[in-house]
This record gives C-alpha cells, sequence and structure tokens, in this order.
C-alpha cells in the first residue's frame, strides 16, 4: 500500500532535478495603511455590514465597521458594489511539502516510521512552490498543510501564503498532531485477512499505540519532575519523539485523526476517551452523517470535502454533498478543506456543495473561516474580520462559494499581493501567442 | 478393473462384520459376500463374462419415477434386463439388495477439471520479454491440449464416485482456451479413468492471461480476450486454407503446421461446439457476439445468470450446464430461517432491530439471492436445455449446495437427479449409452443407502461401465 | 474525413444486420411537454418562458404557450432552466475494463466489450445532468483500445447503452504514462517521446503494407478460386490491429489522444498531416494553449480539465486557463471529466472557464453540450436543444452555473431516468448476493488523489501500487 513505486523515484531523479519550483512573480505587494470602502463586509462573527469601511495597518485589521474616519494616510480601494470575505483558510491540504505527487523527488509528506511526532511540515514547506501563488489568488490565504504516512505522521503547520520563509509564513507551526489508527474492520478487496485476523491485528496495533501515548506521559511526567526540582536526580535523556509530544499531551496542540468509515469513527471516538487531556479533531469522516450524534456528543471537530463519489454503493448521491450539514445539525463544529495539494483553491467550491445540500451559505463560509481557525486554536490571528486579526481578507465580485466569482484583491497578513500567478502569467503570454507578428 | 486384492476382500468382510454388529442392516450381508465372489470370478475369467444382477432394489429413474423391488442385470458394462420383471440369466451373480438400496442411474458432471494437471503460480511464471506478443501457452491458448493425454492422478475422482457420479466431462484447467472437452467413465483409481468419448469439443473462458501484474501477458482484459479470439480464428482460417491450397499444389510454400492452430479447426468449421464457461449475463451476451462471427455451436458452462439471457438461450439452443456453486445463504436469513423452524417451541425469541436501510438492503440481498439458486428452474421453466457441471466446485460442497437446490432453487430431488443424468447426456451427446437406466444402455449407476435427499444418504456403491466399486469398508 | 459517409456505411450494417434476422431492440423513447422554463438552447441562445416539447425521443417543438398532445405529461418548470444533457467527451465510468496494458497498441480492442450497464455512478452521473458520456479505454498504451459513446439509460443492457450510430473513437496516448507502463515497466518501446512517435508511425506502415498484402491475397485467392488453376496465392491471415490501423487512417474513426506538453501534440499533428488523418482531439491537452495556433489551423479539437494541474510533472507549466485561451484561438473545445466524481458536478467545472479567462457563459455551456457532441460525431443529434435533436434535457432548479441549482429532472430520449423528488437511496440494479450490509469490501474508493490521471487506473497493478487499484 506504501510502497514506492521504483520508477517514479528514477524518472524523478532523472527530470526532477531541472524542475524549478519558482513562482516567478516579479511584482512586489504592498504594505503600510488600507482603506477598504464601500463593500458588504462579511465579517463572519459579527453579521454583515453593507457599504462598510475595513482599515488595515500593517500586519493587523485595524477597523472594521461602517463609520470610520478615513485619513490620507491610508490608500483608499473602492470595492463599491463588491464583496469582503476573511481569508480561506484550506484546513487539510499538502500545499507546500508536496510539490508534484508524481515526481517523488518533490514530495516531502511522507517520512519513514510509523512515529514520528518530531517532523514538521513546517520545515519542509516551499515558500516558493508553484501552488502558492496559485491557491492565494484565488481567496485561499492559509492553509494547514500536514503531512501523511504511518501512524502519526508528523505535525501539520498552519501557514500564510505570503512571505518568503516558513517562519515568516507561519501562524502556527504545530497545527496538529497527524495520526491515523489502525482499521478494525477489513481493507476491501484485497484484503484476505479473516475477521478474527483483523480484530487481532486492530487490538495489537491500538495497543502499540497506547503504550506509545504512555510512554510519552511517563516521559513528560520525568522531564517535568526533573524541571521542577533537578537536585540530586539525574537529567533524563532527550528524546525528540517524546519532546514533540509533550504539546500535544498538554492540550496545545490538536490530535488530527484521519478517518472514513462509519467503524473507523466510532473507533477513534472510543480510542479518544480514554485519552484525556488532550484536544482532537477527525479528518475525513465521509460516513460522519452515519454517526453525527456520536461525534456530536463527542465534542469532536470535523474536517471535510463533499466533492467525491459516495461511500456505499447503496448510498444517496447526495450524501457526500449533505454529510457536513447533517453533521453540523446534530451539533458538529465542521471545517471544509479541499484535501487536496495543487487544487486547494476548490475548497470554497466543495462548501459550495455543502452550502447547496444543507449547510447553508454562512455556516459554509463558516467552515471555511473562523471554525477551522478555533479547531487549529488561531482564532485569535485569523478566521474572521476583527479589529486587532490579521489583515487576512479577499475582495470578490460575488458569492466566493460560485465558481464564476472572481476574486479581485487579496491581502495576507497585510500584504496587498500581486494578483499573478503562473496560472496568471501563461494565460497572459498565451491567450494572443503570436501578437507581435500581427 | 475392479479386482479384489486380500487386503480389499478383508476391507469388506471386516465393513460386514461392522453391520452385522451394529444389526441395522441385517438384509445387505447377503450382497456384500456375493459381491465378493462374483468380481473374484470376474477376474479370472476374461474370455465369458459372467453378468451380474443386483436385484430387490428401488430404482429411481431420470423422469421421476421409482421402481420397487426391481432387478437389474449387466454384463460387459452393458445393462442387460432392468425392471420388477428382468429375467436373471442362469450366470448372473446374483445380489440381493434386500429392499433397503436406492440405486440412482450414475450422475454426470458435465464438465470438471478433475485430473487436470495444476496450473502454474503467477509467481513461478517468467517475466516475458514481449508481454504484449506472448507464445500461446502464456496467453492462455491452448486447445491442443486433451485429457486423455495429460490426465494425472486425482483424489476427485474417488470422492466424486462417493458422490455418486459415474460419468464425467473433463477438460484441462486453464484460461481463454484451456483445451479439449472429452468424457470419461470414471473409477476410484485414476489410471482407470476410462475414456469415454474423445474431444467433441473445445473449452474457452474470458478468462485473461496468467501471470499477475509481474510477469502478465497479452490479453490481460476481458476486451483483450475478445480480439484474441477472433485472431486466433482468423489466424486458424488462414492456416486451414494454406494447407488445403498446399495439399493440391505442393508447389506452392508450404504453411509452417502448428498444433494450436490447427486445434482451432474444428471450431472454425463450425464442427465441434464450444463449452464456454460463463456467469454474468453481459458476458453471455460478449458469447452470443462471438457466436454470431463465427457461428460455432456453443453450450454455456457454469451459467450464473444464464437465467437472465434464458429466452435467447432457447432461441439459439445453446443448452448449459449449470454450476451449482451458490453464493452462500446470507447469514441473517439463515439465522431469520432457523428462527422460524424453532419458533414454534420458543416465542420468546428476541427481535433484530435493523434500520430501514439495512432492512431495504437485505430485501436487495435476498432477492438477489434467490435469484441466484432459482437459476436452474427458470432454465428448466424456460425450456432450455439445461444439465449439470461443477465447473471447478469442490466435491466436499456438492451436498451442501444440493440442498440448496432442492430447499430454495425450486427443484425436486427428480428434478435434480434429471438434471444431473439424462440432461447432462444430452448436452454432452452421450444420451444414447447414459443418463438413464433402460436395457442396452451402459451400467452406470449408484446404489444408495436410502432416498438421495434424506439425511445421511450415502453411495454404497458406484458401477461404472458394469465395474463395481465399493466404498463402504473405506 | 466525411462524417456522413461513415454514418452511412454504419446504416446499411444496420440494415444487413436485420435483413439476416438479428433484432435491434428497440430503446424506450419518451415524451413530455416541459412548460414555462428558460430554455437554455445552446445554439440559439436563452429562451424566457419556453416550453419544450419531446415526442418518442425527440425535441419535436419549442415555442410558447405549446399544448400537450394526449397522453404526453407536462412539467411546469417555470423559474427553472432546461439545458441539454450533459456530454463527457471522457469518462472511464462504467468500464469493466479499462487499460489492456500489455502492448504498446492494441487497436483491436475495443471499450464496446468492456461496457458494464450495471454500474450505480451511471445514476449518480444522470443526477448531474449527464446523458452522454465517451466511455475510454486507459492511457497506458500509444494506441490503445477504441472508445464507445454511451448514452446513460440506466437499466437497459449494454448494448442498448449504446449511442446508436456514433462515430466510431480511439484512444491514443502519448508522453508519460506510455512511456512509463511500457518502456520503464516492461522494457520495450517507447520509453521516451522519440519512441512514441516511432510507434505510431512503425504501426501505421505495418498496417498499410498489410493493407497491400491482404487485399493482393484476397484478390489472387478469388481469382484462384473462380479459375480453379495454377498456384494458390499464400493466405494472409485478416488482422484485427491493423484493419482498425487501417480505418484510422482512413479517417473513419475519430482519434482521441491523451497528451500533455505542447510538444508531442505538435508530433502527433505533424504524423497526422502524414498519413492523412484529419479529424481527431486532443485529450486533457493541459498544454494545448501553448499551441492553440497550430491547433486551430489543423482543425484539431481539444478536450480538457478544467483546472487540474501539478499532479505530475508534464502538467506542471499548465495553466486553469487553458480552456479560455484554447477557446480564444477558436479551437472547438470541450471539458470532461475523467473522473467518476467530476462527472458529477461537470456544470461547475464548466462555469469554472468563465472564472479563468472570462469566456462567456454560452461558450463555456458549450463545452459541456455542443462541443463535445462534435467531437464524438454525435452533434447531429444531442449537444442543443433544436428541433429534431433527441430529447436529451435536463431540469436544472436554477442557472447550471449556479452552485445551488440541482438537477431536478433528467431525460434522455424523453424518458426520464433521473427525478429528484422520486430519488430513492439504494439505486443499485445488480446486486452480489454474497456482500453484507456492513460489508467493508463494499466501500468504493473515495477520489481524491490526483497522483495518476483516472486513465491510468488498470495500470496501478503494473506500477506496484495494488491499493489504488479500482475495482468497484
Amino acid at each position: 500500500m506504501k510502497k514506492l513505486n521504483i520508477f517514479v523515484v528514477i524518472a524523478a531523479l532523472l527530470f526532477g532535478l531541472n524542475a524549478t519550483t519558482e513562482a516567478q512573480i516579479t511584482e512586489k505587494p504592498e504594505f503600510g495603511k488600507f482603506a477598504i470602502t464601500g463593500a458588504t463586509i462579511h465579517t463572519v462573527t459579527n453579521g454583515t455590514i453593507e457599504g462598510g469601511v475595513i482599515l488595515i495597518d500593517g500586519n493587523e485589521i485595524e477597523y472594521v465597521g461602517n463609520n470610520a474616519k478615513i485619513t490620507n494616510e491610508y490608500t483608499r480601494i473602492d470595492a463599491s458594489g463588491k464583496h469582503v470575505y476573511p481569508g480561506f483558510i484550506d484546513g487539510w491540504t499538502s500545499l507546500g511539502i508536496v510539490e508534484i505527487s508524481a515526481v517523488a523527488v518533490t514530495v516531502d509528506n511522507a517520512e519513514l516510521g510509523d512515529f514520528n511526532p518530531h517532523m514538521y511540515a513546517f520545515t519542509a514547506f516551499n515558500p516558493h512552490s508553484a501552488s502558492v501563488p496559485v491557491t492565494r489568488v484565488s481567496g485561499v490565504t492559509t492553509v494547514l498543510s500536514a503531512p501523511s504516512s504511518g501512524i502519526i505522521a508528523g505535525k501539520a503547520a498552519v501557514m500564510d501564503l505570503w512571505g518568503y520563509s516558513p517562519d515568516s509564513m507561519s501562524v502556527k507551526k504545530s497545527g496538529a498532531l497527524v495520526m491515523e489508527l489502525p482499521s478494525s474492520t477489513g481493507g476491501g478487496w484485497w484484503d484476505d485477512r479473516s475477521e478474527k485476523e483483523i480484530k487481532e491485528e486492530y487490538q495489537q496495533e491500538i495497543d502499540e499505540i497506547n503504550e506509545f501515548f504512555e510512554k510519552a506521559r511517563f516521559y513528560d511526567r520525568m522531564v517535568k519532575a526533573y524541571e521542577a526540582d533537578p537536585s540530586g536526580k539525574t537529567k533524563p535523556d532527550f528524546d525528540p519523539r517524546m519532546e514533540a509530544m509533550r504539546e500535544v499531551l498538554a492540550g496545545e496542540v490538536p490530535i488530527a485523526i484521519e478517518v472514513s468509515r462509519e467503524q473507523e469513527i466510532l473507533d477513534a471516538i472510543e480510542w479518544t476517551k480514554s485519552h484525556e487531556g488532550m484536544e482532537f479533531f477527525l479528518v475525513g469522516a465521509e460516513e460522519g452523517w452515519r454517526v453525527a450524534e456520536e461525534i456530536a456528543e463527542a465534542g469532536l471537530p470535523v474536517l471535510t470535502t463533499t466533492l467525491y463519489t459516495p461511500s456505499r454503493d447503496y448510498d444517496n448521491y447526495q450524501r457526500p454533498y449533505q454529510n457536513p450539514g447533517l453533521m453540523a445539525e446534530a451539533g458538529v463544529k465542521v471545517a471544509i478543506v479541499s484535501d487536496d495539494t495543487e487544487n486547494s483553491r476548490n475548497a470554497p467550491f466543495e462548501a459550495g456543495y455543502a452550502a447547496a445540500y444543507g449547510l447553508g451559505q454562512e455556516e459554509a463560509i463558516k467552515a471555511l473561516t473562523i471554525n477551522p481557525a478555533e479547531i487549529f486554536g488561531v482564532d485569535d490571528k485569523i478566521g474572521s474580520l476583527e479589529a486587532g486579526k490579521q489583515a487576512n481578507l479577499f475582495i470578490s465580485d460575488g458569492n466566493p462559494l460560485q465558481p464564476m466569482t472572481k476574486i479581485e484583491q487579496v491581502f495576507i497578513k497585510g500584504y496587498k499581493i500581486p494578483m499573478d500567478s503562473r496560472h496568471i502569467q501563461l494565460y497572459e503570454e498565451f491567450l494572443d501567442r503570436d501578437a507581435v507578428n500581427k | 478393473m475392479a479386482r479384489l486384492y486380500f487386503e480389499e476382500i478383508n476391507a469388506v468382510i471386516s465393513a460386514a462384520k461392522i453391520i452385522i454388529r451394529t444389526g441395522t442392516m441385517k438384509k445387505y450381508i447377503p450382497l456384500l459376500v456375493l459381491f465378493f465372489v462374483g468380481m473374484s470370478f470376474a477376474g479370472l475369467q476374461a474370455q465369458t463374462t459372467p453378468a451380474h444382477a443386483l436385484t430387490n432394489v428401488t430404482i429411481h429413474n431420470a423422469d421421476g419415477s421409482t421402481t420397487e423391488s426391481a432387478t437389474i442385470v449387466w454384463r460387459n458394462g452393458v445393462i442387460e434386463a432392468i425392471g420388477t420383471n428382468a429375467n436373471i440369466p442362469f450366470d448372473a451373480y446374483e445380489m440381493d439388495g434386500g429392499d433397503s438400496l436406492h440405486v440412482y442411474p450414475g450422475f454426470i458432471d458435465g464438465l470438471a477439471i478433475w485430473g487436470s494437471p495444476d496450473l502454474p503460480r503467477s509467481q513461478d511464471l517468467p517475466r516475458l520479454e514481449e508481454p504484449g506478443n506472448p507464445p500461446y501457452d502464456r496467453a492462455g491458448i491452448q486447445p491442443e491440449r486433451k485429457p486423455s493425454e495429460i490426465l494425472k492422478e486425482d483424489k476427485a475422482f474417488e470422492a466424486a464416485m462417493k458422490a455418486g457420479f459415474t460419468t464425467a466431462g473433463l477438460y484441462p484447467n486453464g484460461y481463454m482456451l484451456p483445451g479439449q472437452v472429452e468424457a470419461f467413465y470414471l473409477s476410484n483409481e485414476s489410471e482407470d479413468v476410462e475414456l469415454l468419448k474423445e474431444s467433441f469439443g473445445l473449452a474457452g473462458s474470458f478468462d485473461e492471461a496468467p501471470g499477475g501484474w509481474g510477469s502478465g501477458a497479452y490479453p490481460s482484459t476481458m476486451m483483450g480476450v475478445m480480439a484474441q479470439f477472433r485472431q486466433v480464428m482468423f489466424d486458424a482460417t488462414a492456416l486451414q486454407q494454406h494447407m488445403k491450397y498446399y495439399a493440391q499444389n505442393p508447389e506452392m510454400p508450404a504453411p509452417d503446421r502448428d498444433q494450436v492452430l490447427e486445434a482451432l479447426f474444428p471450431l472454425v468449421n463450425q464442427e465441434k461446439p464450444l463449452y464456454f464457461e460463463v456467469d454474468q449475463k453481459e458476458h453471455i451476451e460478449r458469447l452470443f457476439k462471438l457466436q454470431d462471427e463465427f457461428g460455432f455451436d456453443a453450450v454455456i458452462v457454469s451459467g450464473r445468470e444464464a437465467y437472465a439471457k434464458a429466452d435467447e438461450l432457447k432461441k439459439r439452443n445453446i443448452p448449459v450446464l449449470a454450476n451449482i456453486d451458490f453464493t452462500d445463504i446470507p447469514e441473517w436469513y439463515k439465522k431469520q430461517k432457523e428462527a422460524e423452524e424453532s419458533d414454534k417451541k420458543e416465542e420468546d425469541a428476541p427481535e433484530e432491530e435493523i434500520s430501514d436501510e439495512e432492512q431495504n438492503y437485505r430485501e436487495k440481498q435476498l432477492e438477489a439471492w434467490k435469484a441466484e439458486v432459482t437459476n436452474i428452474k427458470k432454465l428448466m421453466d424456460a425450456n432450455v436445455s439445461v444439465g449439470y457441471a461443477s465447473a471447478g466446485m469442490e466435491l466436499k460442497d456438492l451436498s451442501g449446495k444440493l440442498e440448496i437446490l432442492l430447499d430454495e432453487g425450486g427443484l425436486s430431488e427428480s428434478d435434480v437427479v434429471k438434471l444431473m443424468t439424462v440432461n447432462t447426456a444430452n448436452i454432452l451427446g452421450i444420451n444414447k449409452t447414459h443418463g438413464s437406466l433402460e436395457k442396452g444402455k451402459n451400467a452406470s449407476f449408484s446404489v444408495f443407502n436410502k432416498v438421495m435427499s434424506e439425511e445421511k444418504a450415502k453411495v454404497l456403491h458406484s458401477i461404472s461401465n458394469g465395474t463395481i466399486h465399493e466404498f463402504e469398508g473405506k | 474525413m466525411n462524417l456522413r459517409e461513415n454514418k452511412m456505411k454504419k446504416l446499411i450494417t444496420l440494415f444487413i444486420l436485420v435483413a439476416f434476422g438479428f433484432t435491434v431492440q428497440a430503446q424506450e423513447k419518451g415524451s413530455v411537454l416541459i412548460q414555462n422554463a428558460t430554455v437554455i438552447t445552446v445554439t440559439n441562445g436563452d429562451l424566457e418562458d419556453t416550453d419544450v416539447l419531446i415526442r418518442d425521443g425527440i425535441i419535436e417543438e419549442i415555442g410558447k404557450d405549446l399544448r400537450a398532445p394526449r397522453g404526453v405529461e407536462t412539467v411546469d418548470a417555470s423559474g427553472k432552466f432546461v439545458m441539454p444533457g450533459i456530454i463527457d467527451a471522457h469518462s472511464h465510468l462504467n468500464g469493466v475494463d479499462i487499460n489492456e496494458a500489455r502492448n504498446p497498441v492494441t487497436a483491436e480492442v475495443t471499450m464496446e466489450e468492456s461496457v458494464d450497464p450495471n454500474e450505480v455512478g451511471i445514476y449518480h452521473a444522470l443526477a448531474g445532468g449527464a446523458t452522454t458520456i465517451h466511455l475510454m479505454h486507459g492511457s497506458a498504451n500509444v494506441i490503445g483500445g477504441q472508445g464507445e459513446t454511451l448514452k446513460l439509460r440506466y437499466g437497459v443492457s449494454q448494448e442498448e447503452m449504446k449511442f446508436e450510430d456514433a462515430s466510431r473513437t480511439i484512444k491514443f496516448a502519448l508522453g508519460e504514462n506510455p512511456t512509463r507502463v511500457h518502456g520503464q515497466g516492461n522494457g520495450v518501446q517507447p520509453r521516451t517521446r522519440m519512441g512514441v512517435e516511432q510507434v505510431v508511425r512503425g504501426h501505421f506502415d505495418e498496417a498499410l503494407d498489410y493493407k497491400r498484402k491482404r487485399e493482393a491475397y484476397l484478390e489472387a485467392k478469388a481469382e484462384f478460386d473462380r479459375r480453379g488453376r495454377g498456384t494458390p496465392p499464400v493466405p494472409v491471415a485478416k488482422n484485427l490491429r491493423y484493419e482498425v490501423l487501417n480505418d484510422i487512417i482512413e479517417g473513419e474513426i475519430l482519434v482521441h489522444c491523451h497528451s500533455y506538453r505542447a510538444d508531442e501534440i505538435l508530433m502527433l499533428m505533424r504524423v497526422f498531416n502524414d498519413y492523412g488523418v484529419e479529424n481527431y482531439t486532443f485529450q486533457h491537452a493541459n498544454e494545448a494553449f501553448k499551441v492553440a495556433p497550430e491547433l486551430a489551423k489543423n482543425g484539431a479539437h481539444t478536450s480538457v480539465f478544467s483546472d487540474w494541474w501539478a499532479y505530475k510533472f508534464e502538467v506542471y507549466y499548465s495553466t486553469a486557463y487553458n480552456a479560455s485561451i484554447l477557446n480564444a484561438n477558436g479551437v472547438v473545445n470541450s471539458i470532461n471529466s475523467d473522473n467518476d466524481q467530476l462527472l458529477r458536478t461537470l456544470n461547475h467545472e464548466a462555469a469554472k472557464v468563465v472564472r479563468y479567462g472570462n469566456t462567456s457563459v454560452n461558450d463555456a455551456l458549450k463545452m459541456i453540450t455542443l462541443h463535445p457532441a462534435i467531437q464524438l460525431g454525435i452533434d447531429d443529434r444531442v449537444g442543443s436543444i433544436e428541433e429534431g435533436k433527441d430529447g436529451d434535457v435536463v431540469i436544472w432548479s436554477g442557472h447550471p452555473f449556479d452552485i445551488y441549482s440541482k438537477a431536478e429532472m433528467t431525460f434522455v430520449d424523453g424518458t426520464k431516468y433521473f427525478d429528484l423528488a422520486n430519488d430513492a437511496d439504494d439505486m443499485r440494479i445488480h446486486i452480489n448476493p454474497g456482500t453484507e450490509f456492513e460489508d467493508g469490501s463494499n466501500f468504493r474508493r473515495i477520489v481524491d488523489n490526483r497522483e495518476e490521471d483516472a486513465c491510468l487506473q488498470d495500470t496501478f497493478i503494473l506500477l506496484g501500487e495494488q491499493s489504488a487499484h479500482n475495482h468497484n
């Protein structure tokens, strides 16, 4: 299943080397004070303001309302008839750590080994990935870039899509610990294990995971005890894995558990119950609607998508679209994500389907903004248009969940972003390729 | 031929002792003793073989009727007399069935892979240099193979006889064109399995070339098999033409003889039918397409969904050698049936709670399952000629599957007997000698201890081509 | 090539079949009067408050205040939109197998013989407003198998799903996929784009040689059989592969070529010009925009993704503006799915063409209706709402490009195959009785990774990635 394809590796070695990943953006962003006027402002947390004003000062939103005095220091942006939204957050992507998924040498989201809490997507995040500008000009200003491999893949990072270093782009280096629990049911047509074997293997793997957490707790207690009073104690050996688990055990970094099927979800809920003091959320949960009440009761937020085919062949065709709405109705906090890399920018359309099939417009917008911000613990910085928050926002000519809507201007951390990307540059170069000869 | 050796004699005697001791079947003793005597003589006197007569048995005829207190007389493998008034010749070794035994015409497996050489395992096949242009055998094209030439020892033969089979159509296990179809007299010793009818058909299926991902070859898909089938037919046509021309015109370049293509000539010439193993409705339609293109006669083997094409099968005059390797009964349905049977005793069985969704699922599942197990019934009702073929099903599964066929498949015991005897004989074209117990037909029948559908029914003796095979002692 | 002539031939074949007693089963043709809708004709603008009368499967009349003939059901579509059924020029939705990947050239195989009419995804596609798909062979081979155009008549036989009289098509594939599967995987040519060109040329040449020899043989044979003396010819066996290749050269088959890079697109046009192949469509063609003028000059068509890119190296330097650039340069372009999920939402995929490059809404609509119809040689039957065309239409709750719009009814030949108001959960028509409700093996693979294009799906197994092998 996780076998590396030798041919891909060879091919990648052969041509991966000259695969430049520069974004080639030459235009510089503007930075300073901006006043966006006349727009319908969708604050997300404080309702909608018609014909309002947003003031940006440096990295932050200074003011949101309809009664501001705009001095000459501000660069005015007339957005009459337009809409302003907080920058969208794509809460689950490999953007920045996977450049071309079929070219193995550009794939940095899967380290070897089963327990890698000390692997940071932050480290491998390529600020110059061609996908970064392509994504941000579509209104997705922030992503959770997540590794994926083994049981504990590492830590996903919350990254703004503007900057020249991971450090300057990072909203939260440890956005989530990414984890995949074993499956207690068969794996599909290729899985020829007996029911008994499946159960035994499941229990074995769960035991292994629990043991890892037990060790981490022990390490944490031991280090704390030493730090509290080192006198007469030998300094415990440093263990990078265990060390990386400490912020998770403290509840500062949530654990993202990847699940799909009904039983996997129930198993995950069961597992989280036996691990108190930590934060969790589910990722995927394609069959979440089947156990929405149970998820809600367990208080687990969910990151999900809508554009996939029904998980069971006897499911109604609408279930994937309805899934977020049905979970939200049961009281689950839902974020909509792309679960993609280079097409991270399509998260708004995934949300559009959720909106049309039960979630509703307002909740769908939340599912792209404040909800993921809260789930990752960055709602003090992003996720809504509020004074004091990071100036991550965009101006659109309509409802951003609509595929025909155009995103006209994006701000990230106060930077007025050049609306340019490889896609746009190629468009400009080739729309009338031979114009010079005409 | 069955010659009794000392061990076997001892075995017969010890079996007799067991029976005497248990005292359940006293009338059975003389029969055993006579078998022993009679067969010894048969071995000694090859010139004028004495006859055998089995008396006082219930004969189950292929048409569903039974004849009680009947006698069968046979000599040299041929039935001389049968019925209640059968004349027992002076040189017949008479065996008394004691009115407790049941005789059925020998069951015929229309197409089995017993005795077939093992297929090489995928991982043992060497990687091909040109997977797109493999040698015929690696493509699964082996129509030249005859079971009579490659038959190997197989425990299934004995198991088959114990299950009541005396006769079978065999083909070599393989892929798209695995070999030829031949009929055999069964024996419990593999080396005594004798050819009854030589190469009267070719076997085929939509199976792609073997080898898996490492060493597979063209054709690797259903559509590839379709195309490759056509191509070998075209190639065979051209070779045959060339051979015909050359026979008359030796001055022209000689053809490259090719046993594989030459084995296809009877199919090209529409002289022999194609015994095609196929289950899905859509695959059956694909077979029709090939049949329309090449005009051969076809026999469907296995045919789980043949009912869905019953009318067209009838129209095309395509018989079906049906498989009864049904999907296991749905677990919930089995429980439900058991509960219903025990309901009368216990009223307070807890009711299982399931969602509407699952209820709906179950209804569809059951409908699909019933459609499968009533396949043969529906084919019979549509007047499609339908016989029986194990087509790979293991004999240990037979009784369970027969039970389903009788309980849920809408078939009576006599339907089943007919299916496995006269119907199958008709399809294989061996009905002049096999398939029913009549004067002049081959002496192939099985002696059961009770009616075959009753619990604990088993075959005590099996007579194949007149030779008696004895199981009780083994 | 002359499409009409091709159809004539097919028609003649049909007559012959009928004469010989083969029954071509009649499709179920329906009648319906859809009233008061905004009718998106595609070829004649949007008509407000208009009725569409379909009788016996054919659009009989488009106009205002039409009266329903006796016995014809009416549907009030006030405030709703009616558009032609969506056509997907690139699908693998219900293929039994997709890739006969063991030889670089497999022109003789055909998806016509790989149709699974029971795939529940057909219903899902209908629920997304699709009525016709081009079921294609995969992209493992330089010259793959022939395609089959299907109407999504869910519940009929494989034969009855076929789009009657649609042009024959065949799949070609250039670039990474054939070089990976054959060159890297099996150690046979092609390993490079250089090799890909020679595989095409080599096989065309062999096919022409074959044709010459075969015809000479048949002629000599007829002569010999007639005169009954002399020396008979050495037989030349009929060769299916070469026959199909000759049909391509003679213009009887539309080529649909999987391709990405601009250079390989130019290469194939060069080869086709040399052999006189005229009607072809480049599938995916992520870099088609770079050679849009050449495509336009050669009359080549394109069928592209709305926005997929960067999942493999040969699509890294591409743009979501591809379709708009092609359209602006006069290339007949369609938007395809190549994916069972995208097939459900092709209307919104087309809407992205408006987003990326300001293509007009009507032109974007053409990319999922009229243009794929042209590319499949069925534009005389479907692709727009016109009198005399097939009654393949969809009623949408709002404009089909609106994310809130839902297909409410989908008609094929005037017969309603999807009705949102009467939409049951379990729409399977073929059930495996051995699969229990909870059975994990029934869990369909959720299509969310684009490491490979879907059209290489059967060959994952060749490349050792068993888990990705899709078998639902």
